[in-house]
C-alpha cells in the first residue's frame, strides 16, 4: 500500500567502492554490514538506521540510509576490515538523494575516467 | 573544509612504502608518516604533492633521553600506559603521546607546558569488536575531556599495516564522531595539528617565538 508522500520516510543513498583481497558476494557484504551495524549501534541504532542494500557488483555498492543517519552509515562502513577471509576496506565516494543520481554522479564518472585513463 | 591538506601520522607499513603512498594519495591524503622503518630509498618514487616523513616510535626506559637525541631530527612517539610511563615521556620531550590510559590534569599540564600532542588511535575501533572497543572508546572520551579542557594539540591516526587499514578523512571524521569529536576538531586533528609538528621538526626551526633570518 502506498504511503502519503508527507508521511513517506526520507533516505539518502550512499555509494562506495570496495577494495577485497578476494572476490566477495553481495550476501557476504550484506551480513557483515549489518553485524557490524548491530555491534556498533545496537538493535535500536540500526533500526532507526533503515539500512538495505539496493546494489553490489563486487567492486562498487549503494547502500540506503536515513536522511540524518549519514554519519553513522559512514562509520559502520568503516568499521567493515574483514570479510569471510579476505582483507577489504571500503571508501564512501558519495552520497546522493536518488539512486538514479547515485549511478549517474558517481559510478559512471569513475567508471568513464578509470576508461580515460587506461587509453 | 575537506579542500585541506591531511596527514596520517602513525603508519608502519609492511611491504611496499611506495604502493602504500599511492593508495593514501587515492584516498585523498597529502602525507604520512612511517614509523620505525628507513624511507630514503622510498622517496623518490613517491606521488606528486605527496610528503613521507620519517618517524620512531621508542618505549618509556631509562636509556629514552639518548635515543631522542639521537633521532632528533624525527618525529618521536611513545605508546601511552599508565601514569608512571606516562609522565617518563611526557618530561623527555617528545612529539606525540599516543593513546595514554591513565591521563590526568597533572600530565596534561605537563603536556601543554611542552606542547606535546596526545594521539588517538582509530585504528583500534577498526579492529575491536565488543567490550575491547568499549573500553577504547571510553579512554578516549576521557582523553577527549582533558584535551578540550587544557587545549592540547591532538592527532587522529590509523595505526595502519596495510593499504586494507587505511580510512579515507571523511571515514576517520566519522568515527571520531563516535566518541563525541566534532567535525571541526577531527579536521584540525588531521591538518593543522601535523603541519604544526612538522614546523617544528625543520632544521630552521629553534625555539617558539624564535625565527632565523
Amino acid at each position: 500500500m502506498k504511503t502519503l508522500p508527507s508521511l513517506r520516510e526520507k533516505k539518502r543513498y550512499i555509494v562506495f567502492e570496495t577494495t577485497p583481497q578476494l572476490r566477495i558476494k553481495r550476501k557476504e557484504l550484506l551480513a557483515e554490514i549489518l553485524n557490524s551495524a548491530c555491534s556498533l549501534f545496537g538493535d535500536v541504532g540500526l533500526s532507526e538506521m533503515n539500512l538495505l542494500l539496493i546494489s553490489y557488483d563486487g567492486r562498487y555498492g549503494i547502500i540506503r540510509c536515513a536522511l540524518n543517519k549519514t554519519q553513522e552509515t559512514r562509520a559502520v562502513l568503516a568499521c567493515i576490515h574483514k570479510i569471510g577471509e579476505a582483507r577489504v576496506s571500503i571508501l564512501v565516494l558519495g552520497i546522493s538523494g536518488t539512486i538514479k543520481g547515485a549511478r549517474e554522479k558517481f559510478i559512471k564518472n569513475m567508471l568513464m575516467r578509470e576508461e580515460s585513463s587506461s587509453s | 573544509m575537506f579542500s585541506r591538506r591531511f596527514y596520517d601520522f602513525y603508519t608502519h607499513p609492511m611491504d611496499s612504502i611506495t604502493r602504500f603512498a599511492y593508495i593514501a594519495k587515492k584516498y585523498g591524503y597529502s602525507g604520512i608518516a612511517v614509523f620505525n622503518s628507513p624511507i630514503t630509498k622510498y622517496i623518490e618514487n613517491k606521488p606528486e604533492n605527496f610528503s613521507i616523513y620519517e618517524g620512531m616510535e621508542i618505549s618509556c626506559k631509562p636509556s629514552m633521553k639518548d635515543e631522542i637525541k639521537k633521532h632528533k631530527t624525527n618525529i618521536i612517539l611513545v605508546r601511552g600506559g599508565d601514569e608512571k610511563q606516562n609522565r617518563i615521556a611526557l618530561k623527555n620531550g617528545i612529539d606525540i603521546l599516543m593513546q595514554p590510559i591513565e591521563f590526568n590534569h597533572v600530565l596534561a599540564r605537563i603536556a601543554y607546558d611542552n606542547s606535546i600532542a596526545i594521539g588517538f588511535d582509530i585504528g583500534c575501533i577498526i579492529k575491536y569488536r565488543g567490550y575491547d572497543r568499549v573500553k577504547t572508546l571510553r579512554i578516549m572520551r576521557t582523553n577527549l575531556k582533558y584535551v578540550r579542557k587544557y587545549n592540547l594539540s591532538m592527532i587522529l591516526t590509523s595505526n595502519s599495516y596495510t593499504c586494507y587499514d587505511l580510512r579515507s578523512p571523511r571515514e576517520m571524521v566519522a568515527l571520531a564522531n563516535l566518541f563525541g569529536m566534532t567535525k571541526e576538531e577531527a579536521v584540525d586533528a588531521m591538518s593543522t595539528f601535523p603541519l604544526e609538528i612538522v614546523r617544528r621538526k625543520s632544521p630552521s626551526y629553534v625555539q617558539e617565538g624564535v625565527e632565523i633570518i
